[in-house]
């Protein structure tokens, strides 16, 4: 089932176009990377789907349903937490969230609070004002906002930006143990070992435009083959020999030998040199990165 | 309408209000003021005019009166500000919150600061300048309720426009009041202003209302057929303000304001 679904989303400030007519969805339970460098479109069009900027064209339906007919329903079932969005200064982490509790109509609001709080390790600090946080604290308090009413599909603009590794870590787990319950996820990161580790589709947007749409191993290959480097001990002509006849690209260095390699060649690569009695020291696997497509793809080069 | 969401709202401001010196100052340092200067300045008139008639009454019952219209106008409007300033419109609008749900919850704090201002006015003016709310008998509540409305109709026209124009618009809210004073006939009957200036305040409700109070003190009655025509005026120019700021509540999606803050 369809979670949420955008056809043809345009939107343009005067003649500069934000995000130009994109169209995607997403499943229940999925988890969807939103990919793309700065002034991208992505922050746009997370404003858009939350209802807060109105689309030039296009359409957004979220749960099946339009904002036009449903709009306080699809509020209700839907949240999101950003890195960049202030919560009210002087009131306390405790006032915030008890207001979004009632915002929300949250049964128990109190318990549910407490126990958010709990998780994502705002208890200490959870009658402070807003204003006293630190950038990773107000992170961890915008969290509990987005979890507050167990959202059917949670929009995360940078999530663990400002944290601690630690407390990154914990929130990527505690996203994926919610998609086991079935929790939807939009998440744009710069963090691309966050989206590799929890999306299973990523979306790469430049210029307003969708560029790319794979899952994040199936982006990283577009940039290259994965790289196996060999310390040679014996055969070194013999794997440039047989790499040459299996169509590997390979070179030689001193007594290094690299060999660029579909992932799934990798067992076969290491299989065939045993056979030929070839010996090696050393071996590293470089495997392409979704960084590199990121860097590659921001530049504008064709994948 | 949902009452979870409008409590929502009232919560918000309360903690906010609630840590605020100066709003809390607010309610009680500017009636403590104005009728300070007022109420002595009307004893000193009583003291020196003949056959006077009573100026404490005519000149607290407008500085009461005004000043809760005065308060109508600022406080709906501050309260809409605070939210621009604490960046807080996109965490509000992206809940299930309807645009009604948040101008009924930040009518029902105004209201009650209102009223918690009027009182104390009230209560002043009864303890150093005698003042006997009872000269302006049932007209007090009357005229009380047409200048909040207007004051808030006022306000509602002031968010929209600060919504749409940011910051820079914010002196509207302070700024209001004191333009619409010299045409409401707050001290001094209609026939006082020039042609011009006539022709302004009789689209005034708060004109009205003003005229009235001072024919109550004099007369004990009061023209029916101008207070109807206060609240019609208040109707109207109501109507017109609440389309004004749903029309302009959707310019600023289209134009991502609502988002410009965050």
């Amino acid at each position: 089932m369809e979670i949420l679904s955008v056809q043809s989303l345009t939107k343009s400030f005067g003649a500069f176009v934000a995000v130009d007519n994109i169209s995607f969805s997403v499943a229940e339970g999925e988890i969807v990377g939103l990919l793309g460098p700065n002034g991208a479109g992505k922050t746009t069009t997370i404003f858009m789907l939350l209802d807060l900027i109105s689309p030039t064209k296009g359409e957004i339906r979220v749960f099946d349903k339009s904002y036009k007919e449903a709009s306080e329903y699809i509020h209700q079932h839907l949240n999101y937490s950003s890195t960049y969005v202030e919560l009210p200064p002087r009131l306390t982490v405790w006032e915030n969230l008890l207001v979004m509790g009632f915002m929300y109509q949250v049964d128990n609001k109190e318990a549910r609070i407490r126990e958010l709080a709990e998780k994502f390790g705002v208890t200490p600090f959870i009658n402070w004002q807003y204003q006293k946080l630190s950038a990773g604290q107000k992170t961890r308090v915008s969290l509990c906002k987005a979890f507050l009413n167990e959202p059917k599909l949670l929009l995360l603009d940078e999530p663990t930006a400002s944290l601690d590794p630690d407390i990154a870590q914990f929130v990527r787990k505690e996203i994926l143990a919610s998609q086991k319950r079935g929790m939807t996820v939009l998440i744009t990161s710069h963090n691309m070992t966050e989206v590799e580790e929890m999306c299973d589709r990523v979306l790469f947007i430049n210029h307003g435009k969708i560029i790319a749409e794979d899952t994040p191993d199936g982006l990283a290959n577009r940039v290259r083959k994965s790289r196996v480097h060999f310390m040679m001990k014996d055969g070194q002509k013999r794997t440039l020999s047989f790499a040459k006849k299996a169509g590997f690209s390979a070179i030689a260095e001193n007594r290094f030998v690299t060999i660029d390699i579909d992932e799934q060649d990798i067992a076969y690569l290491l299989a065939s040199l045993a056979d030929l009695g070839v010996s090696y020291s050393e071996i590293t696997i470089d495997k392409p990165t979704l960084e590199e497509f990121f860097i590659e793809a921001s530049a504008g080069r064709s994948l | 309408m949902n009452r979870s969401r409008i409590a929502a709202i009232v919560l918000k401001n309360w903690f906010s209000f609630r840590r605020d010196f100066f709003r809390i100052f607010d309610i009680f340092w500017w009636p403590t003021f104005m009728l300070f200067v007022w109420g002595l300045l009307s004893i000193y008139l009583t003291k020196t005019s003949v056959n006077s008639p009573n100026f404490v009454t005519i000149l607290l019952g407008g500085v009461i009166l005004w000043n809760t219209f005065d308060h109508a106008t600022r406080d709906v409007s501050r309260t809409f500000v605070e939210e621009v300033w604490d960046k807080n419109l996109a965490n509000f609008f992206s809940t299930p919150l309807t645009l009604t749900e948040y101008l009924v919850g930040i009518l029902a704090i105004a209201i009650v600061k209102i009223i918690v201002g009027a009182l104390f006015m009230l209560m002043l003016a009864r303890l150093f300048y005698a003042f006997d709310p009872m000269a302006l008998s049932w007209f007090l509540i009357v005229g009380f309720v047409s200048l909040v409305l207007t004051g808030w109709l006022i306000s509602i026209v002031i968010q929209a426009i600060i919504l749409r124009y940011g910051h820079t618009v914010e002196v509207f809210i302070w700024a209001v009041a004191i333009l619409l004073q010299p045409f409401s006939c707050v001290f001094y009957p209609l026939e006082t202003l020039p042609g011009w200036a006539q022709r302004i305040a009789l689209v005034l409700p708060t004109t009205y209302i003003f005229e009235n109070m001072r024919l109550m003190i004099f007369s004990g009655s009061v023209r029916v057929d101008q207070i109807v025509l206060s609240y019609a005026l208040n109707l109207f120019y109501g109507v017109c303000a609440v389309v004004f700021f749903y029309r302009t509540f959707r310019v600023a999606k289209d134009k991502g304001l609502l988002v410009k803050y965050v």
